[in-house]
């Protein structure tokens, strides 16, 4: 059986290599100054007033995949709430509260709101400067355990409904699909750019629906970020096993 | 190439290398010194290469990476206190040699890019870098005591 | 000489993902992952990509050694729980 395994491991192993070799013979150069892809984005992007090419290709040219995406980190949380439930044979012991020094209790509650200032503004420039939906996101729920690491577990649950993350979560992914269906009851193709105005070139309202797809972007990966975590914690911190089960 | 870019490799190979080192080798207190380094050998290369290569835009990486730099470390004080309460790691001289080579890098970026909303962007990195920087070590020497339960 | 930088950050992020996966523990690990997290993302700042440096950055250098360390304490934990009623 063992053998058999290091077979079929040896096998996959020389025919994914054998493919990885050819695909890297047909590469182009590394670092050329020819990009037939790469111009053609652009243009498309400067056409509808996106100043970050980027996101008019995560949120214009090929939002279907951005949605995809979404969908992935979705059903992964969801998996990852489904596995780590609190089983029938444990229970939760509050956790004792812990002794941290002033200045990094200081620190953490300075830096959270400029944390989460930061995540919003990454969110809200996605169209316009690096950054986007998905970095902006993951700034912002990590900003809010900043409370765990500079407090503990008992401050973060205060502030941290789960279920409103829970429900926000599904109200985003929900959105993506809404805006993405607007355009079709409107005669035209599912998650096209075409019903809002493009708005004037480099401003925070330009871009037509790519704004409003990374908004929900945004806040899909803040709360399922959230609720990941909050999974993990309360497992690492609140759920013990029930002795001599 | 440009001298920004030129001060840009040489803090990222040497900074890198000194961290690599430093967060591959010796005990766990070390490690996680290595591992506060790295923000600040790190950050300011990002500052530089922005700088190098006329992208304002680019201080967004070195702005993220002095916020959420310093809570990586606190992640690793917090949740590594118990390896760390045998020998509280004290590294005062390293920290503030690289407070200071942050605050010298934002410094001159400071200078070249003159007075506007630019400069406002860039002080707040320096600040939550230098800031962060010294919070991180002050975390792994003393800063959680008794964290069992929680 | 634009080449330099790329050389010296592939470099680096080479190494340390070798060092990552030469360590035992999983602690150990996380410190070698979070640095190669931060210079991943300098690497994709100098090819050029600052989106994909930025989601390195988001996700490598607080998010991941959270989970990581708490999966952690969660197995310490148990083996704690498991040897204490004996």
């Amino acid at each position: 059986m063992n053998r058999l395994r290091l077979w079929l491991l040896a096998v996959g192993g020389a025919g994914l290599a054998a493919l990885l070799v050819a695909a890297c013979l047909d590469l182009p150069g590394f670092g050329g100054d020819r990009h037939p892809y790469g111009d053609r984005a652009v243009h498309a992007s400067l056409l509808r007033h996106t100043a970050n090419t980027v996101a008019s290709v995560n949120f214009d040219q090929r939002a279907y995949d951005t949605l995809g995406e979404m969908s992935i980190l979705f059903a992964a949380v969801l998996g990852c709430v489904v596995l780590l439930r609190q089983a029938r044979d444990e229970h939760r012991a509050p956790p004792e509260p812990a002794g941290v020094a002033r200045p990094v209790r200081r620190y953490a509650l300075l830096v959270l709101p400029v944390a989460l200032v930061t995540g919003l503004y990454v969110i809200a420039h996605g169209q316009l400067s690096p950054g986007g939906g998905f970095q902006g996101g993951v700034v912002a729920a990590t900003a809010l355990h900043l409370l765990y690491l500079g407090a503990d577990y008992g401050a973060l649950e205060r502030v941290r409904p789960l279920g409103v993350y829970e429900t926000t979560d599904a109200l985003a992914t929900g959105a993506y699909l809404v805006l993405g269906l607007a355009p079709v009851l409107a005669g035209t193709a599912f998650l096209a750019n075409t019903l809002l105005p493009y708005g004037t070139f480099n401003t925070l309202s330009s871009g037509g629906t790519v704004p409003l797809l990374n908004a929900a972007i945004g806040m899909e990966v803040a709360s399922a970020a959230v609720v990941l975590l909050a999974h993990f914690l309360d497992q690492a911190v609140e759920i013990e096993e029930e002795h001599g089960s | 190439m440009n001298g920004w870019n030129l001060a840009a490799a040489v803090l990222l190979g040497a900074g890198g290398t000194a961290a690599l080192w430093g967060v591959t080798t010796g005990p766990p207190a070390r490690r996680v010194i290595a591992q506060n380094m790295t923000t600040s050998a790190v950050c300011p290369a990002l500052l530089l290469l922005s700088q190098g290569y006329g992208r304002p835009a680019y201080v967004d990486l070195a702005l993220l990476l002095a916020l959420l730099g310093p809570v990586g470390t606190l992640v690793f004080a917090r949740l590594l206190s118990d390896d760390l309460s045998d020998g509280p790691p004290s590294a005062r001289v390293l920290t503030w040699t690289a407070a200071g080579a942050g605050a010298a890098v934002v410094l001159a970026v400071c200078v070249a890019v003159g007075p506007g909303r630019a400069l406002v962007k860039l002080l707040v990195t320096g600040a939550l870098l230098i800031g962060g920087n010294i919070i991180a070590s002050r975390a792994l020497a003393d800063g959680f005591q008794g964290v069992r339960g929680g | 000489m634009a080449d330099a930088l790329i050389v010296v950050a592939l470099l680096l992020v080479a190494a340390s993902a070798t060092a990552a996966v030469a360590q035992r523990d999983p602690a150990r690990q996380a410190l070698v992952l979070s640095f190669m997290g931060v210079l991943l993302a300098a690497l994709f700042t100098v090819l050029q990509a600052p989106d994909v440096g930025l989601s390195q950055l988001a996700v490598g250098s607080a998010l991941t050694p959270l989970l990581i360390m708490l999966s952690v304490r969660k197995v310490r934990r148990r083996g704690r729980a498991r040897k204490e009623p004996e």
